[in-house]
Protein backbone atom coordinates (compact mmCIF):
# COMPACT_ATOMS: atom_id res chain seq x y z
CA UNK A 1 0.00 0.00 0.00
CA UNK A 2 1.11 3.75 -0.71
CA UNK A 3 -0.36 6.35 1.51
CA UNK A 4 -0.54 10.08 0.35
CA UNK A 5 -0.45 12.32 3.63
CA UNK A 6 -1.06 16.26 3.53
CA UNK A 7 2.69 17.49 3.10
CA UNK A 8 3.27 20.86 4.21
CA UNK A 9 3.52 22.72 0.54
CA UNK A 10 3.85 26.13 2.67
CA UNK A 11 6.21 26.84 5.26
CA UNK A 12 4.00 26.55 8.29
CA UNK A 13 0.97 25.60 6.97
CA UNK A 14 -1.15 23.68 9.27
CA UNK A 15 -4.03 22.46 6.99
CA UNK A 16 -5.80 22.42 4.20
CA UNK A 17 -9.60 21.97 2.43
CA UNK A 18 -9.98 19.92 0.04
CA UNK A 19 -11.68 21.09 -3.08
CA UNK A 20 -11.68 18.60 -5.83
CA UNK A 21 -11.85 15.10 -5.74
CA UNK A 22 -11.04 13.26 -9.16
CA UNK A 23 -10.52 9.70 -8.23
CA UNK A 24 -13.08 7.27 -6.98
CA UNK A 25 -12.52 4.07 -4.94
CA UNK A 26 -11.81 1.25 -7.40
CA UNK A 27 -10.29 3.80 -9.90
CA UNK A 28 -6.95 2.42 -11.90
CA UNK A 29 -4.84 5.08 -12.30
CA UNK A 30 -2.43 5.76 -15.05
CA UNK A 31 0.50 7.72 -14.05
CA UNK A 32 -0.01 12.11 -14.86
CA UNK A 33 -3.80 11.21 -13.61
CA UNK A 34 -5.12 14.16 -11.73
CA UNK A 35 -6.38 13.30 -7.73
CA UNK A 36 -7.20 16.05 -6.03
CA UNK A 37 -7.43 19.91 -6.09
CA UNK A 38 -6.66 21.44 -2.83
CA UNK A 39 -6.73 25.12 -1.10
CA UNK A 40 -4.23 26.21 1.65
CA UNK A 41 -5.67 29.24 3.85
CA UNK A 42 -2.11 30.71 4.72
CA UNK A 43 -3.94 32.61 7.36
CA UNK A 44 -3.37 29.53 9.70
CA UNK A 45 0.31 30.08 8.89
CA UNK A 46 1.00 33.50 9.22
CA UNK A 47 -1.09 35.97 11.59
CA UNK A 48 -2.14 38.63 8.58
CA UNK A 49 -5.05 40.51 7.83
CA UNK A 50 -4.92 39.84 4.00
CA UNK A 51 -4.46 36.07 4.28
CA UNK A 52 -4.13 34.60 0.40
CA UNK A 53 -5.56 31.87 -0.11
CA UNK A 54 -3.28 29.48 -2.48
CA UNK A 55 -4.45 25.97 -4.49
CA UNK A 56 -3.02 23.41 -5.80
CA UNK A 57 -3.48 20.03 -7.74
CA UNK A 58 -2.11 16.93 -7.08
CA UNK A 59 -1.04 14.49 -9.89
CA UNK A 60 0.21 10.88 -9.35
CA UNK A 61 3.20 10.10 -10.82
CA UNK A 62 2.92 6.25 -11.00
CA UNK A 63 0.16 3.63 -12.09
CA UNK A 64 -1.73 2.98 -8.82
CA UNK A 65 -5.24 1.27 -8.05
CA UNK A 66 -6.85 3.68 -5.41
CA UNK A 67 -7.98 1.73 -2.24
CA UNK A 68 -9.16 4.61 0.24
CA UNK A 69 -10.09 8.38 -0.07
CA UNK A 70 -10.73 9.49 3.50
CA UNK A 71 -11.95 12.75 2.67
CA UNK A 72 -14.76 14.66 0.74
CA UNK A 73 -14.80 18.04 -0.71
CA UNK A 74 -15.12 20.91 1.88
CA UNK A 75 -13.36 18.84 4.33
CA UNK A 76 -10.16 20.25 6.33
CA UNK A 77 -6.73 18.18 6.26
CA UNK A 78 -4.53 18.43 8.94
CA UNK A 79 -0.79 18.27 7.77
CA UNK A 80 0.13 14.51 8.16
CA UNK A 81 -3.05 13.79 7.86
CA UNK A 82 -3.84 10.44 5.41
CA UNK A 83 -5.87 11.46 2.42
CA UNK A 84 -5.75 8.66 0.43
CA UNK A 85 -4.57 5.10 0.02
CA UNK A 86 -2.87 3.75 -3.27
CA UNK A 87 -2.25 0.07 -4.31
CA UNK A 88 0.03 -1.83 -6.94
CA UNK A 89 -2.71 -4.20 -6.77
CA UNK A 90 -6.07 -3.71 -6.74
CA UNK A 91 -6.94 -6.53 -4.28
CA UNK A 92 -4.59 -5.60 -1.91
CA UNK A 93 -6.18 -5.14 1.89
CA UNK A 94 -6.25 -1.37 2.24
CA UNK A 95 -6.14 -2.09 6.21
CA UNK A 96 -2.44 -3.43 5.48
CA UNK A 97 0.46 -0.84 6.41
CA UNK A 98 1.55 1.70 3.78
CA UNK A 99 5.30 0.89 3.04
CA UNK A 100 5.83 4.53 1.24
CA UNK A 101 4.19 7.67 -0.09
CA UNK A 102 2.45 7.29 -3.10
CA UNK A 103 4.69 9.07 -5.89
CA UNK A 104 2.74 12.69 -6.43
CA UNK A 105 3.93 16.35 -8.13
CA UNK A 106 2.40 18.83 -6.86
CA UNK A 107 1.72 22.70 -8.81
CA UNK A 108 0.26 26.05 -7.63
CA UNK A 109 -3.35 26.47 -9.93
CA UNK A 110 -5.69 29.64 -10.13
CA UNK A 111 -9.01 28.92 -8.63
CA UNK A 112 -11.57 27.81 -10.87
CA UNK A 113 -15.31 27.32 -11.02
CA UNK A 114 -15.65 23.54 -10.01
CA UNK A 115 -14.14 24.21 -6.64
CA UNK A 116 -15.91 23.53 -3.31
CA UNK A 117 -15.30 27.03 -2.09
CA UNK A 118 -16.70 28.44 -5.78
CA UNK A 119 -19.81 27.48 -4.57
CA UNK A 120 -20.08 27.75 -0.97
CA UNK B 1 38.00 71.87 10.92
CA UNK B 2 33.92 69.74 10.30
CA UNK B 3 34.97 66.62 12.15
CA UNK B 4 33.39 66.43 15.76
CA UNK B 5 33.04 62.81 16.50
CA UNK B 6 32.78 63.58 20.30
CA UNK B 7 30.36 66.74 20.00
CA UNK B 8 26.89 66.55 21.40
CA UNK B 9 24.79 68.85 18.78
CA UNK B 10 21.50 69.66 20.61
CA UNK B 11 18.88 69.25 18.10
CA UNK B 12 15.66 71.03 17.55
CA UNK B 13 12.55 70.77 15.99
CA UNK B 14 12.66 73.44 13.40
CA UNK B 15 10.14 75.90 11.21
CA UNK B 16 6.40 74.41 10.52
CA UNK B 17 4.56 77.09 8.48
CA UNK B 18 0.52 77.76 8.75
CA UNK B 19 -0.11 80.95 8.23
CA UNK B 20 -3.38 82.57 10.09
CA UNK B 21 -2.74 79.47 12.31
CA UNK B 22 -1.15 78.24 15.65
CA UNK B 23 0.64 74.80 15.21
CA UNK B 24 0.00 73.09 18.62
CA UNK B 25 1.87 69.61 19.34
CA UNK B 26 1.34 67.32 21.92
CA UNK B 27 4.22 66.13 24.24
CA UNK B 28 7.19 64.23 22.32
CA UNK B 29 6.32 61.23 22.34
CA UNK B 30 10.07 58.65 21.17
CA UNK B 31 10.08 55.68 18.61
CA UNK B 32 14.07 55.15 20.28
CA UNK B 33 15.34 54.63 23.65
CA UNK B 34 18.01 57.17 25.06
CA UNK B 35 21.43 56.15 23.68
CA UNK B 36 19.46 54.32 20.61
CA UNK B 37 22.02 54.89 17.25
CA UNK B 38 20.27 56.17 14.45
CA UNK B 39 20.68 56.52 10.57
CA UNK B 40 20.23 59.58 8.43
CA UNK B 41 16.59 60.09 8.27
CA UNK B 42 15.21 57.60 10.53
CA UNK B 43 12.22 58.97 12.07
CA UNK B 44 13.28 59.31 16.30
CA UNK B 45 9.97 60.66 17.47
CA UNK B 46 7.42 62.18 16.82
CA UNK B 47 4.10 64.09 18.57
CA UNK B 48 0.34 64.70 17.45
CA UNK B 49 -0.24 68.19 15.06
CA UNK B 50 -3.24 70.78 16.01
CA UNK B 51 -4.32 73.57 13.98
CA UNK B 52 -5.69 76.89 15.87
CA UNK B 53 -6.80 79.76 13.80
CA UNK B 54 -5.28 82.98 15.03
CA UNK B 55 -8.09 84.48 17.30
CA UNK B 56 -10.14 81.38 16.75
CA UNK B 57 -10.71 77.83 17.78
CA UNK B 58 -9.19 74.92 17.02
CA UNK B 59 -9.14 73.39 13.59
CA UNK B 60 -7.75 70.34 12.04
CA UNK B 61 -5.70 70.16 9.19
CA UNK B 62 -9.16 68.58 7.93
CA UNK B 63 -10.49 72.49 7.73
CA UNK B 64 -7.42 72.61 4.78
CA UNK B 65 -7.96 68.72 3.06
CA UNK B 66 -10.71 66.58 4.92
CA UNK B 67 -8.10 65.20 7.22
CA UNK B 68 -8.78 64.78 10.62
CA UNK B 69 -5.04 63.76 12.14
CA UNK B 70 -2.12 65.19 11.41
CA UNK B 71 1.38 64.27 12.81
CA UNK B 72 4.64 65.08 12.70
CA UNK B 73 7.70 62.83 12.96
CA UNK B 74 11.06 63.59 13.40
CA UNK B 75 14.40 62.07 12.20
CA UNK B 76 18.14 63.18 12.67
CA UNK B 77 19.98 64.72 9.38
CA UNK B 78 23.11 62.78 10.24
CA UNK B 79 23.59 59.46 11.83
CA UNK B 80 24.41 59.18 15.46
CA UNK B 81 24.10 58.35 18.73
CA UNK B 82 20.41 59.46 20.49
CA UNK B 83 20.57 61.93 23.66
CA UNK B 84 17.03 62.19 24.94
CA UNK B 85 16.67 65.67 26.81
CA UNK B 86 14.57 65.47 29.97
CA UNK B 87 11.34 67.34 30.50
CA UNK B 88 10.78 68.03 26.42
CA UNK B 89 7.13 65.58 27.35
CA UNK B 90 4.96 65.46 30.57
CA UNK B 91 3.83 62.09 29.69
CA UNK B 92 0.24 60.69 30.14
CA UNK B 93 -2.66 62.52 28.07
CA UNK B 94 -0.21 65.54 27.62
CA UNK B 95 2.04 63.00 25.51
CA UNK B 96 -1.69 62.82 23.06
CA UNK B 97 -3.33 66.18 23.69
CA UNK B 98 -2.18 68.83 21.77
CA UNK B 99 -1.32 71.55 24.31
CA UNK B 100 1.48 73.39 23.41
CA UNK B 101 2.46 76.23 21.01
CA UNK B 102 5.22 74.88 17.97
CA UNK B 103 8.32 76.39 18.72
CA UNK B 104 11.14 75.75 16.23
CA UNK B 105 13.75 76.53 18.76
CA UNK B 106 12.54 74.09 20.74
CA UNK B 107 15.72 71.44 21.79
CA UNK B 108 14.06 67.65 22.81
CA UNK B 109 17.61 65.90 22.16
CA UNK B 110 21.47 66.17 21.45
CA UNK B 111 22.95 63.97 18.99
CA UNK B 112 26.62 62.59 19.43
CA UNK B 113 27.76 62.28 15.58
CA UNK B 114 29.22 59.07 14.22
CA UNK B 115 32.61 59.19 13.96
CA UNK B 116 32.87 59.66 10.47
CA UNK B 117 29.98 61.97 10.20
CA UNK B 118 31.59 65.27 8.64
CA UNK B 119 28.62 67.45 10.09
CA UNK B 120 30.08 70.86 8.58
CA UNK B 121 28.81 69.10 4.70
CA UNK B 122 25.23 68.72 5.82
CA UNK B 123 23.42 71.58 6.38
CA UNK B 124 21.16 72.58 9.09
CA UNK B 125 22.49 69.73 10.99
CA UNK B 126 20.97 70.79 13.97
CA UNK B 127 17.50 71.12 12.59
CA UNK B 128 15.48 67.47 12.98
CA UNK B 129 13.86 66.99 9.67
CA UNK B 130 9.97 66.17 9.63
CA UNK B 131 7.47 64.05 7.92
CA UNK B 132 3.99 65.25 8.25
CA UNK B 133 1.70 62.25 8.70
CA UNK B 134 -2.05 62.75 7.84
CA UNK B 135 -5.16 60.67 7.96
CA UNK B 136 -8.31 60.83 7.00
CA UNK B 137 -10.79 58.26 8.88
CA UNK B 138 -13.47 56.25 7.53
CA UNK B 139 -15.47 57.25 9.96
CA UNK B 140 -14.80 60.17 12.80
CA UNK B 141 -15.73 57.78 15.46
CA UNK B 142 -13.24 55.25 14.20
CA UNK B 143 -10.22 57.43 16.57
CA UNK B 144 -7.35 56.14 18.09
CA UNK B 145 -4.57 57.80 19.75
CA UNK B 146 -1.92 56.23 20.05
CA UNK B 147 0.86 55.08 17.53
CA UNK B 148 1.59 56.32 13.93
CA UNK B 149 -1.06 56.91 11.88
CA UNK B 150 -3.86 55.16 14.33
CA UNK B 151 -7.40 54.65 13.71
CA UNK B 152 -9.58 53.39 11.13
CA UNK B 153 -8.40 55.52 7.82
CA UNK B 154 -9.63 55.71 4.75
CA UNK B 155 -6.84 57.60 3.14
CA UNK B 156 -3.01 58.35 4.71
CA UNK B 157 -0.86 60.94 3.75
CA UNK B 158 2.63 61.86 4.45
CA UNK B 159 5.74 63.78 3.50
CA UNK B 160 8.89 65.52 4.14
CA UNK B 161 8.53 69.06 5.17
CA UNK B 162 11.37 70.85 3.90
CA UNK B 163 9.94 74.16 2.28
CA UNK B 164 11.89 75.29 -1.15
CA UNK B 165 10.85 72.46 -3.57
CA UNK B 166 7.46 71.38 -4.89
CA UNK B 167 6.92 67.75 -3.80
CA UNK B 168 6.69 65.01 -6.09
CA UNK B 169 3.54 63.34 -5.02
CA UNK B 170 2.82 59.21 -5.25
CA UNK B 171 -0.29 57.47 -5.02
CA UNK B 172 -0.84 54.19 -3.69
CA UNK B 173 -4.00 52.36 -5.25
CA UNK B 174 -2.57 48.69 -4.69
CA UNK B 175 -2.87 45.54 -2.42
CA UNK B 176 -1.07 44.34 0.33
CA UNK B 177 2.31 44.03 -1.71
CA UNK B 178 2.02 47.98 -2.76
CA UNK B 179 1.04 48.85 1.10
CA UNK B 180 3.93 47.05 2.20
CA UNK B 181 6.09 48.80 -0.06
CA UNK B 182 4.44 52.39 0.78
CA UNK B 183 4.04 52.06 4.79
CA UNK B 184 6.61 49.17 5.29
CA UNK B 185 6.85 47.86 8.73
CA UNK B 186 5.64 50.85 10.93
CA UNK B 187 3.30 51.30 8.95
CA UNK B 188 3.65 54.89 8.70
CA UNK B 189 5.96 55.09 5.00
CA UNK B 190 9.33 55.40 6.98
CA UNK B 191 11.29 52.96 5.72
CA UNK B 192 10.35 54.72 2.21
CA UNK B 193 10.81 58.19 3.60
CA UNK B 194 14.17 56.86 4.94
CA UNK B 195 15.39 55.73 1.56
CA UNK B 196 13.48 59.01 -0.52
CA UNK B 197 14.87 61.97 1.32
CA UNK B 198 13.60 64.26 -1.59
CA UNK B 199 10.21 66.41 -1.67
CA UNK B 200 7.59 63.51 -2.21
CA UNK B 201 4.36 63.27 -0.98
CA UNK B 202 3.12 59.86 -0.76
CA UNK B 203 -0.99 59.39 -0.34
CA UNK B 204 -1.91 55.61 -0.12
CA UNK B 205 -5.62 54.58 -0.31
CA UNK B 206 -6.47 50.98 1.68
CA UNK B 207 -7.63 48.44 -0.58
CA UNK B 208 -10.99 48.13 1.49
CA UNK B 209 -13.53 47.75 1.10
CA UNK B 210 -12.92 48.19 -2.68
CA UNK B 211 -10.15 46.75 -4.53
CA UNK B 212 -8.71 49.36 -7.00
CA UNK B 213 -8.66 46.91 -9.89
CA UNK B 214 -8.37 48.45 -13.22
CA UNK B 215 -12.32 48.73 -14.23
CA UNK B 216 -12.58 49.69 -10.65
CA UNK B 217 -10.47 52.76 -10.76
CA UNK B 218 -12.36 53.60 -14.17
CA UNK B 219 -15.47 53.59 -12.38
CA UNK B 220 -14.35 55.70 -9.69
CA UNK B 221 -12.41 58.05 -12.41
CA UNK B 222 -15.46 58.98 -14.11
CA UNK B 223 -18.16 59.07 -12.02
CA UNK B 224 -20.22 61.75 -11.50
CA UNK B 225 -22.45 62.75 -8.48
CA UNK B 226 -25.73 61.76 -9.95
CA UNK B 227 -23.94 57.95 -10.97
CA UNK B 228 -22.97 57.74 -7.10
CA UNK B 229 -26.38 59.11 -5.99
CA UNK B 230 -28.12 55.88 -8.28
CA UNK B 231 -25.80 53.61 -6.28
CA UNK B 232 -26.40 54.88 -2.85
CA UNK B 233 -30.51 54.83 -3.86
CA UNK B 234 -30.02 51.41 -5.11
CA UNK B 235 -28.25 50.10 -1.85
CA UNK B 236 -30.69 51.52 0.19
CA UNK B 237 -33.65 50.43 -2.03
CA UNK B 238 -32.38 46.63 -1.49
CA UNK B 239 -31.97 46.72 2.05
CA UNK B 240 -35.53 47.84 2.59
CA UNK B 241 -37.35 45.66 0.91
CA UNK B 242 -34.67 42.43 1.61
CA UNK B 243 -35.86 39.97 3.27
CA UNK B 244 -32.47 39.32 5.00
CA UNK B 245 -32.24 42.06 7.87
CA UNK B 246 -29.44 43.86 7.59
CA UNK B 247 -26.97 43.47 10.65
CA UNK B 248 -24.53 45.81 12.35
CA UNK B 249 -22.12 44.32 10.11
CA UNK B 250 -23.88 44.97 7.01
CA UNK B 251 -24.41 48.71 8.05
CA UNK B 252 -21.08 49.12 8.40
CA UNK B 253 -19.48 47.74 5.48
CA UNK B 254 -22.58 49.94 3.65
CA UNK B 255 -21.19 52.98 4.81
CA UNK B 256 -17.86 52.27 4.32
CA UNK B 257 -18.33 51.08 0.94
CA UNK B 258 -20.56 53.95 -0.08
CA UNK B 259 -17.95 56.46 1.32
CA UNK B 260 -14.79 54.75 -0.79
CA UNK B 261 -16.96 54.91 -4.08
CA UNK B 262 -18.05 58.29 -3.30
CA UNK B 263 -14.42 59.25 -3.35
CA UNK B 264 -11.80 59.73 -6.58
CA UNK B 265 -8.30 59.51 -5.74
CA UNK B 266 -6.80 60.02 -8.68
CA UNK B 267 -8.41 63.50 -9.45
CA UNK B 268 -7.56 64.68 -5.59
CA UNK B 269 -5.35 67.43 -4.78
CA UNK B 270 -3.75 67.82 -1.79
CA UNK B 271 -2.85 70.94 0.81
CA UNK B 272 0.62 69.69 2.51
CA UNK B 273 2.41 71.91 5.73
CA UNK B 274 6.04 72.87 5.18
CA UNK B 275 8.39 74.53 6.77
CA UNK B 276 7.51 77.26 4.81
CA UNK B 277 3.69 77.45 4.80
CA UNK B 278 0.84 75.49 3.50
CA UNK B 279 1.28 74.87 -0.45
CA UNK B 280 -1.91 73.58 -2.45
CA UNK B 281 0.00 70.70 -4.76
CA UNK B 282 -2.16 69.22 -7.75
CA UNK B 283 -3.21 65.72 -8.15
CA UNK B 284 -0.63 62.76 -8.51
CA UNK B 285 2.11 62.56 -10.34
CA UNK B 286 2.58 59.10 -10.16
CA UNK B 287 0.30 56.00 -9.25
CA UNK B 288 1.14 52.67 -8.11
CA UNK B 289 -0.96 49.71 -8.69
CA UNK B 290 -0.63 46.12 -8.17
CA UNK B 291 -1.33 43.32 -10.86
CA UNK B 292 -2.32 40.81 -8.25
CA UNK B 293 -5.49 43.36 -7.50
CA UNK B 294 -6.94 42.20 -11.01
CA UNK B 295 -9.12 39.58 -10.90
CA UNK B 296 -10.31 37.03 -13.95
CA UNK B 297 -14.09 37.90 -12.91
CA UNK B 298 -15.36 40.99 -11.83
CA UNK B 299 -18.54 42.38 -10.62
CA UNK B 300 -20.70 44.74 -12.32
CA UNK B 301 -24.18 45.94 -11.57
CA UNK B 302 -26.78 44.31 -13.61
CA UNK B 303 -28.92 47.64 -14.13
CA UNK B 304 -26.46 50.59 -13.51
CA UNK B 305 -22.75 48.75 -14.51
CA UNK B 306 -20.67 49.67 -12.47
CA UNK B 307 -17.76 47.31 -11.34
CA UNK B 308 -17.02 46.25 -7.56
CA UNK B 309 -14.31 43.61 -6.74
CA UNK B 310 -13.86 42.99 -3.11
CA UNK B 311 -11.36 40.61 -1.84
CA UNK B 312 -12.65 37.48 0.34
CA UNK B 313 -11.16 38.43 3.47
CA UNK B 314 -12.46 42.08 3.29
CA UNK B 315 -16.23 40.41 2.17
CA UNK B 316 -16.20 38.33 4.86
CA UNK B 317 -16.36 41.79 7.20
CA UNK B 318 -20.06 42.41 5.65
CA UNK B 319 -23.40 40.89 7.15
CA UNK B 320 -25.69 38.74 5.28
CA UNK B 321 -27.30 41.58 3.73
CA UNK B 322 -24.70 43.01 1.77
CA UNK B 323 -23.67 39.61 0.59
CA UNK B 324 -27.03 38.94 -0.67
CA UNK B 325 -27.21 42.40 -2.56
CA UNK B 326 -23.61 41.55 -3.85
CA UNK B 327 -25.53 38.11 -5.12
CA UNK B 328 -28.31 38.96 -6.39
CA UNK B 329 -27.80 42.74 -8.00
CA UNK B 330 -24.70 41.77 -9.61
CA UNK B 331 -23.24 39.64 -12.28
CA UNK B 332 -19.37 38.37 -12.59
CA UNK B 333 -17.97 39.33 -15.29
CA UNK B 334 -15.09 36.93 -16.64
CA UNK B 335 -11.36 39.17 -17.84
CA UNK B 336 -9.29 37.35 -19.96
CA UNK B 337 -5.77 38.59 -19.98
CA UNK B 338 -6.44 40.50 -23.07
CA UNK B 339 -9.62 42.08 -21.12
CA UNK B 340 -7.73 43.21 -18.33
CA UNK B 341 -4.88 44.77 -20.45
CA UNK B 342 -7.35 47.10 -22.12
CA UNK B 343 -8.94 47.98 -18.92
CA UNK B 344 -5.27 49.24 -18.27
CA UNK B 345 -4.84 50.61 -21.92
CA UNK B 346 -7.93 53.24 -21.06
CA UNK B 347 -6.85 53.86 -17.53
CA UNK B 348 -3.33 54.66 -18.61
CA UNK B 349 -4.94 56.92 -21.48
CA UNK B 350 -7.73 58.44 -19.52
CA UNK B 351 -5.02 59.04 -16.86
CA UNK B 352 -3.43 60.37 -18.81
CA UNK B 353 -5.62 63.29 -20.45
CA UNK B 354 -7.26 63.97 -17.09
CA UNK B 355 -4.27 64.38 -15.18
CA UNK B 356 -1.06 63.76 -16.96
CA UNK B 357 -0.20 60.95 -13.93
CA UNK B 358 2.21 57.93 -15.12
CA UNK B 359 1.30 54.63 -13.52
CA UNK B 360 3.69 52.28 -12.06
CA UNK B 361 2.89 48.53 -11.89
CA UNK B 362 3.91 45.83 -9.59
CA UNK B 363 4.33 42.70 -11.34
CA UNK B 364 3.43 39.46 -9.55
CA UNK B 365 6.06 36.46 -8.69
CA UNK B 366 6.04 33.66 -11.03
CA UNK B 367 7.79 31.44 -9.18
CA UNK B 368 7.12 29.57 -6.42
CA UNK B 369 9.82 27.49 -5.96
CA UNK B 370 6.97 24.61 -4.61
CA UNK B 371 6.89 23.17 -8.05
CA UNK B 372 8.10 19.67 -9.27
CA UNK B 373 5.84 19.28 -12.70
CA UNK B 374 7.03 17.01 -15.47
CA UNK B 375 3.87 16.83 -17.01
CA UNK B 376 1.91 19.08 -17.73
CA UNK B 377 -0.89 16.85 -19.93
CA UNK B 378 -3.22 16.89 -16.24
CA UNK B 379 -3.62 20.26 -16.06
CA UNK B 380 -6.32 22.17 -18.16
CA UNK B 381 -5.49 24.61 -21.40
CA UNK B 382 -5.28 27.16 -21.67
CA UNK B 383 -2.44 26.66 -18.88
CA UNK B 384 -2.89 30.35 -18.04
CA UNK B 385 -6.07 29.82 -16.52
CA UNK B 386 -5.01 26.51 -14.47
CA UNK B 387 -1.38 27.00 -13.56
CA UNK B 388 -0.89 29.97 -11.17
CA UNK B 389 2.67 30.23 -12.39
CA UNK B 390 1.70 30.06 -16.01
CA UNK B 391 -1.14 32.75 -15.12
CA UNK B 392 1.35 34.78 -13.40
CA UNK B 393 3.82 35.16 -16.70
CA UNK B 394 1.10 36.14 -18.90
CA UNK B 395 0.11 39.24 -16.40
CA UNK B 396 3.53 39.75 -16.43
CA UNK B 397 4.08 39.94 -20.15
CA UNK B 398 0.82 41.50 -20.64
CA UNK B 399 2.46 44.62 -18.81
CA UNK B 400 5.64 44.41 -21.45
CA UNK B 401 2.80 44.71 -24.29
CA UNK B 402 1.41 47.82 -22.43
CA UNK B 403 5.02 49.37 -22.47
CA UNK B 404 5.72 48.64 -25.60
CA UNK B 405 2.87 51.31 -26.82
CA UNK B 406 2.40 53.45 -24.17
CA UNK B 407 4.23 54.90 -20.97
CA UNK B 408 4.10 52.78 -17.93
CA UNK B 409 6.55 51.96 -15.47
CA UNK B 410 6.98 48.02 -14.03
CA UNK B 411 8.09 47.35 -10.44
CA UNK B 412 9.67 44.14 -11.46
CA UNK B 413 8.91 42.07 -8.32
CA UNK B 414 9.38 38.81 -10.08
CA UNK B 415 12.55 39.56 -11.00
CA UNK B 416 14.21 40.63 -8.02
CA UNK B 417 12.07 36.95 -6.24
CA UNK B 418 13.98 35.12 -8.50
CA UNK B 419 17.48 36.61 -7.74
CA UNK B 420 16.40 36.67 -3.87
CA UNK B 421 14.51 33.60 -3.76
CA UNK B 422 11.00 33.86 -3.84
CA UNK B 423 9.98 30.81 -1.75
CA UNK B 424 11.85 32.55 1.51
CA UNK B 425 10.92 36.09 0.81
CA UNK B 426 7.57 35.84 -0.60
CA UNK B 427 6.24 32.67 1.41
CA UNK B 428 2.28 33.33 0.03
CA UNK B 429 3.34 34.53 -3.33
CA UNK B 430 2.51 38.57 -1.90
CA UNK B 431 3.59 39.52 1.52
CA UNK B 432 7.18 39.95 1.18
CA UNK B 433 10.41 40.40 3.43
CA UNK B 434 12.85 43.41 4.34
CA UNK B 435 15.13 42.87 1.69
CA UNK B 436 12.71 42.85 -1.17
CA UNK B 437 10.80 45.43 0.42
CA UNK B 438 14.18 47.52 -0.18
CA UNK B 439 14.79 46.63 -3.38
CA UNK B 440 11.53 47.57 -4.30
CA UNK B 441 11.81 50.97 -2.93
CA UNK B 442 14.83 51.60 -4.65
CA UNK B 443 13.43 50.65 -7.84
CA UNK B 444 10.20 53.37 -6.75
CA UNK B 445 12.74 56.01 -6.08
CA UNK B 446 14.42 55.82 -9.11
CA UNK B 447 11.37 56.01 -11.02
CA UNK B 448 10.24 58.84 -8.76
CA UNK B 449 13.51 60.71 -9.61
CA UNK B 450 12.69 60.15 -13.34
CA UNK B 451 9.09 61.61 -12.78
CA UNK B 452 10.49 64.83 -10.78
CA UNK B 453 10.20 68.01 -12.74
CA UNK B 454 13.79 69.19 -13.89
CA UNK B 455 14.83 72.94 -12.26
CA UNK B 456 16.83 75.14 -14.20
Amino acid sequence: MYDWKLPEIVDGMASATLENVYIGEGDTLKAGSKLFDISVDLSSAFTQECPPISYFRVIVREPVHVRRIHFKPGQTMDVGAVVALFASDPEEDPDAAAERPVRIATAGIMHHAGMWTASH
Amino acid sequence: MDRLPLTRLPLVLGPLEAPGFTILRSGIRWLVKDGHRCAPNELIAYCQLNLRRSGGKNVKLGDLDGDERTQVGLAARVGGRIHIRENVALGGYLNILEAEAWDPNCEICDLEPDADTHIGAVADAGRLRQILLSGRRVTEIAGAHSGLLPGWLGRSRGWWSEGGETPITLLSLGICDALALVLGEHNAFLELFAQIPQATHVVLHPDHPITPAAPVLLDQLNRTPEAFAAISKDLHDYLSRSTIAPNAHDFIFAGSLLSAMQKNPIMDSYNVILGTGVQRLHSAQAILLSVNAEPLGILRHRTLGFHLYIMPHHLAAAGPAIQAWLSSEFDVVLRTVLDIQKDYEALIDQVSAKTGAKLIVINRMSTSGREDVSDYSPFDKPLMNTLANVGAKEFNLMLHDIAEEREIFILDIDAIAAEVGGARNIPDGIHYGSEIQARLQDDLAAILDALRPVHA
